[in-house]
This record gives structure tokens, C-alpha cells and sequence, in this order.
């Protein structure tokens, strides 16, 4: 099968590589995060872990899908060998799951948008309440529904006129509001207490372990490096586009975008929280959703004494926080795609599986908050697995070899230099089995029945889904290989 | 502020930030010499 679409441009392919690694993780999940970590001590090593796990994954994504135009069953089967296609399964396996709860986050984001623009958000006596009687009906289905049919119309549209065109679109403006959001929060009075929190290191914090573990999760989760997506996009890279370079570009573009995100929340609960500020931002709330869908919209009602003016704001970052979430939510469905057309389907067809299969299996998260923090909590910490399992690839085809062949080769602007074999041969496997280590041993700490696979959030639940994820991809592994590389014969 | 508050600010955004600018600028200067180049 020939390759027949491409990113048309280096801009166009960063924009939306940028697309996927800014979502919601961003501005709610790090702010949270953060403020959870002692807040300055946290950004320490959350900047080292983007030099040790983010940008080198970033740059072995982009050289595997450059170099096999396949995605990650295709890729993983080229790159580290037929016998570990199913490696690319599980990848594949991950990020659609977490796409089937994304696509009910994306809609929440939606449905908040409306609510601010039509001035509803603010006739509201107890945001609690507000967001209990929202997400415990039937209308998150309903913007599950638009947001997975948006999202599938813009896949359908191909690579150049459906997803660089949105994202070129979508990530401009997203930054664009971000700014906007940014110099609005920093100027409120106040505002530098929650800078001076957001900046200030404790040494003791920084000396405890669970920070630096934080560290390397948030950023394993908000860069997008493991997930598979980026290497679907860099499919569609032509030739001569730099590896190295971009990769970089993605990485510290999407930290950078972070920082502005954590200042923005950081100074507007700080300036206009009457209580604690910081009790406000690091409580979680159901599923995580208490700083975004509870407190914020409290905190905006509050910013100026004119409402039309609190509304603006409260409408556009819902705007902003439904932008980030579409850009990354498209990719998820463009890595699903991706695979089933390697697997031989149109991709008409192909979305249109993807869509369905979406819609329907992400109505129990829709409906149950307990099953979306299930679904959060078990594919989340297997995107640690997902990221192993690249680097595994890296190693299986030599990381010398895959340094200078694929990523110093044809077209890349800046070469990389021997650090990269020891991140990849060392650092990352270290990283990876401390960090699934100490989830797994935490979750048993905190439920007495860790085994217990009926439970929201614990390692019998997490082993026992990814166990049933694996098995079946390892003992189809012939079969969906062959299928793929058979159709994918030049 | 603290002097740990504006080392670590200095820090972070230094790397972050001025990371992001030092790529960007190359990113730019390679396009401009491919573009001369006549690769676009």
C-alpha cells in the first residue's frame, strides 16, 4: 500500500503534534498536580523527566513511524520484530480505551462552553449540585455523541484536508485564548501569591520520593510520548522533515504551554478564593473533575463586577479546555483508524467502526463516574507500559543502529549524540519499572482488597484488564501481524 | 520573593521556555536554508 498523504509542511506537522500533547492534562490535571506536590518543588524534576522520558520517546515515536509508514502493530512488528506485534496492539489497545472516556470529557468541556456563553453557569446557587445533576443524568451522552461525531467528521476528511486543517485552525486559537486567560489571571490583585506558590521550592518536598514519581507520571501523561499517537502522525511526515529537531519542539512546546496553564489557574484561585486557596486547587473531587467543573466556574463568577465580562472569560476557557481536548481526542481516533486501515479497511469504514464502537463503549464512563476513574486509572497507568514498550523496540532493532540510521538519517537538521542510547537502554526501563512499582504498591497500601478487580482503583483491577488485553493480543499475534504486513506489501 | 522562589523561577522557565525559543529559532533557520535551497 502506497503512502498517499502527508502533513504538508514542518509547521503543519508540529501544529498538530502540539494538538495532541496539549490537552486537559495541561490545564487541569497539572495545576492539580502541582498544587498536590508543593507546588515549586514539583517543576524540578517535572522539568528533568521531560529530558529523560518525554522528548526521548517523542523522538523514537517519530523515527518508527517515519521509517515504517505503518502504525503501532505494523510498527512495532518492523521495528523490534514479527514476534512482538502485539506490543503495538496493547498500544493501540490503551489509547483507544482512554479515547472512549476522553470523547465524554470533551463533551463535558462542550457542554460547559454552553452553559457560560448562554449565561447559565452563572444561575447557579451550588456548583456542586450543578455539576452532581449534570454528570449523574443522560445529557453527558448527548455531547459524547457531538463531540465523537465532530471528531469523526474531521478524520474522515483524510490527513491534509481534515486534521491539519482543523489543527491549524484549533491550536492557534487555543494558544491565542491561553494568552488571553493568562494576562487576565496575572493581573488580578493577588495574583503573585499564586505565582510565588506555583515557583516556591521546600527543600523536604523535593527529598520526597511520591514528588518525583508525580514528576514522571504527569509528564508520561501530558506530553503524549508512549501513547502511539505521535508515531501515527509521523506516518504521515514526508521524507525529508527533521526527526530530532520537532521532537524537541513538541516536548518543551507542550511544557512550556503547561507553565502558562498552571500560572493562569494558579493566580485566579489565589486572587479570588475567599477559603484556601490550596485546598481548592489540589482536591480532586469526582474522577478529578472538582478544580475544573466545580471551583473554577465559582472562582469566574467572581473575577469582575460585571457579569457579561466574568461570562467572556468562563466562556473562552471553556472554549480553550474544549479545543485541547478535541485536538488530542482527533488523534485517538486517527491512531484506531490507522490501525484498522493497516489491517486492510477503507478509512471511511474504518472511522466509521471507530466511531460506533466509541460512542457505545464509552457509555458506561458517560453514566458512571466510578467506571470513567476505573478506566482513567487502569489505562492511565498502562500508558507506562505502552512507553516501555517503544523503548523495548528501540533496543530490539539496536539503539546505535536506530540513532544513526533512523534518526540521524535522511533529513533530520540536528544529530543526536550517544546520551540518547543510555536514556533509552537505561534511564527509561529504570523509570519504567520504579513508576508501575510504586503505583501498583500505593494502590495496595490504600485498599485493604488490592486484589479485588471489581474495585474503582487498585492493582488487581489494573492487572487484571491489562492481563486480559495482553493474552488475547499475544495469542493472536500471528495472525494480526501477518494481516497487517500482508496488506501493507509494497 | 524568596531568592529560591526566583532561582527556581529563573530555572524552570530558563529550560522551558528558553528551550523552546532556542529550537524554534533553529527550527526556523533550517526551513529558511532549505527553502533557499530550494527543497520547498
Amino acid at each position: 500500500m502506497k503512502q498517499q498523504e502527508f502533513f504538508s509542511s514542518r509547521w503543519a506537522l508540529i501544529i498538530a503534534t502540539i494538538g495532541i500533547a496539549v490537552g486537559t492534562g495541561n490545564i487541569w490535571r497539572f495545576s492539580r498536580i502541582v498544587a498536590q506536590n508543593g507546588g515549586g518543588s514539583f517543576l524540578i524534576p517535572w522539568v528533568i523527566f521531560l529530558l529523560i522520558w518525554s522528548v526521548p520517546l517523542i523522538i523514537a515515536e517519530f523515527a518508527i513511524g517515519k521509517s515504517t509508514r505503518m502504525g503501532p502493530v505494523g510498527a512495532m512488528a518492523k521495528t523490534a520484530g514479527r514476534k512482538f506485534g502485539w506490543m503495538g496492539a496493547f498500544i493501540v489497545f490503551v489509547s483507544t480505551a482512554i479515547m472512549f472516556y476522553y470523547s465524554v470529557v470533551t463533551g463535558w468541556c462542550l457542554r460547559y462552553f454552553f452553559s457560560s456563553v448562554s449565561g447559565n453557569l452563572f444561575k447557579v446557587d451550588d456548583y456542586h449540585v450543578y455539576w452532581n445533576n449534570f454528570a449523574n443524568g443522560y445529557e453527558p451522552l448527548l455531547f459524547h455523541f457531538i463531540a465523537i461525531s465532530f471528531v469523526a467528521f474531521v478524520v474522515l476528511r483524510g490527513v491534509t484536508k481534515g486534521i491539519e486543517t482543523v489543527t491549524k485552525f484549533l491550536v492557534p486559537s487555543l494558544l491565542i485564548i491561553l494568552f488571553i486567560l493568562f494576562v487576565r489571571a496575572i493581573t488580578l490583585p493577588n495574583a503573585i501569591e499564586g505565582i510565588k506558590y506555583f515557583f516556591t521550592p521546600d527543600i523536604n518536598v523535593i527529598l520526597d520520593h511520591k514528588v518525583w514519581l508525580n514528576a514522571l507520571t504527569q509528564n508520561a501523561w501530558d506530553t503524549g510520548a508512549g501513547w502511539g499517537l505521535i508515531l501515527v502522525y509521523a506516518v504521515y511526515m514526508k521524507k525529508k522533515e527533521d526527526i530530532p529537531l520537532n521532537a524537541a519542539l513538541i516536548g518543551f512546546g507542550n511544557n512550556a504551554i503547561s507553565i502558562i496553564a498552571g500560572i493562569t489557574i494558579f493566580s485566579t484561585v489565589f486572587a479570588l478564593s475567599s477559603v484556601d486557596a490550596m485546598t481548592q486547587v489540589s482536591q480532586s473531587g469526582p474522577a478529578n473533575t472538582g478544580l475544573t467543573f466545580i471551583y473554577l466556574p465559582l472562582l469566574f463568577s467572581k473575577m469582575t463586577g460585571n457579569d457579561t465580562i466574568n461570562l467572556f472569560f468562563a466562556s473562552i476557557f471553556f472554549l480553550a479546555l474544549f479545543f485541547a481536548a478535541f485536538t488530542s481526542l482527533i488523534s485517538m481516533i486517527e491512531l484506531s483508524t490507522r490501525t484498522m486501515i493497516d489491517f486492510g479497511l477503507k478509512r471511511k469504514r474504518a472511522v466509521g467502526i471507530i466511531v460506533v464502537i466509541g460512542f457505545l463503549l464509552g457509555f458506561p464512563s458517560a453514566l458512571n463516574l466510578k467506571v470513567l476513574a476505573n478506566q482513567d486509572w487502569v489505562w492511565g497507568v498502562g500508558l507506562i507500559l505502552s512507553g516501555a514498550f517503544i523503548a523495548f523496540a528501540v533496543k530490539q532493532y539496536g539503539i546505535d543502529k536506530f540513532r544513526t540510521e533512523l534518526i540521524n538519517g535522511y533529513g533530520s537538521d540536528i544529530k543526536i549524540g550517544k546520551w540518547y542510547n543510555y536514556i533509552i537502554g537505561i534511564l527509561i526501563p529504570i523509570q519504567v519499572v520504579v513508576l508501575i512499582l510504586w503505583w501498583l504498591i500505593s494502590s495496595v497500601s490504600w485498599d485493604p482488597e488490592w486484589w479485588n478487580p471489581l474495585h474503582v482503583e487498585n492493582a488487581g483491577t489494573a492487572i487484571f484488564q491489562w492481563a486480559i488485553v495482553l493474552v488475547f493480543f499475544i495469542v493472536f499475534n500471528k495472525y494480526i501481524v501477518a494481516k497487517t504486513l500482508n496488506n501493507n506489501l509494497d | 520573593m524568596e531568592i529560591s522562589t526566583i532561582i527556581t523561577m529563573v530555572l524552570v522557565l530558563g529550560i522551558v521556555w528558553g528551550g523552546l525559543a532556542f529550537f524554534l529559532v533553529r527550527a526556523i533557520k533550517y526551513e529558511k536554508v532549505k527553502f533557499k535551497n530550494g527543497k520547498e
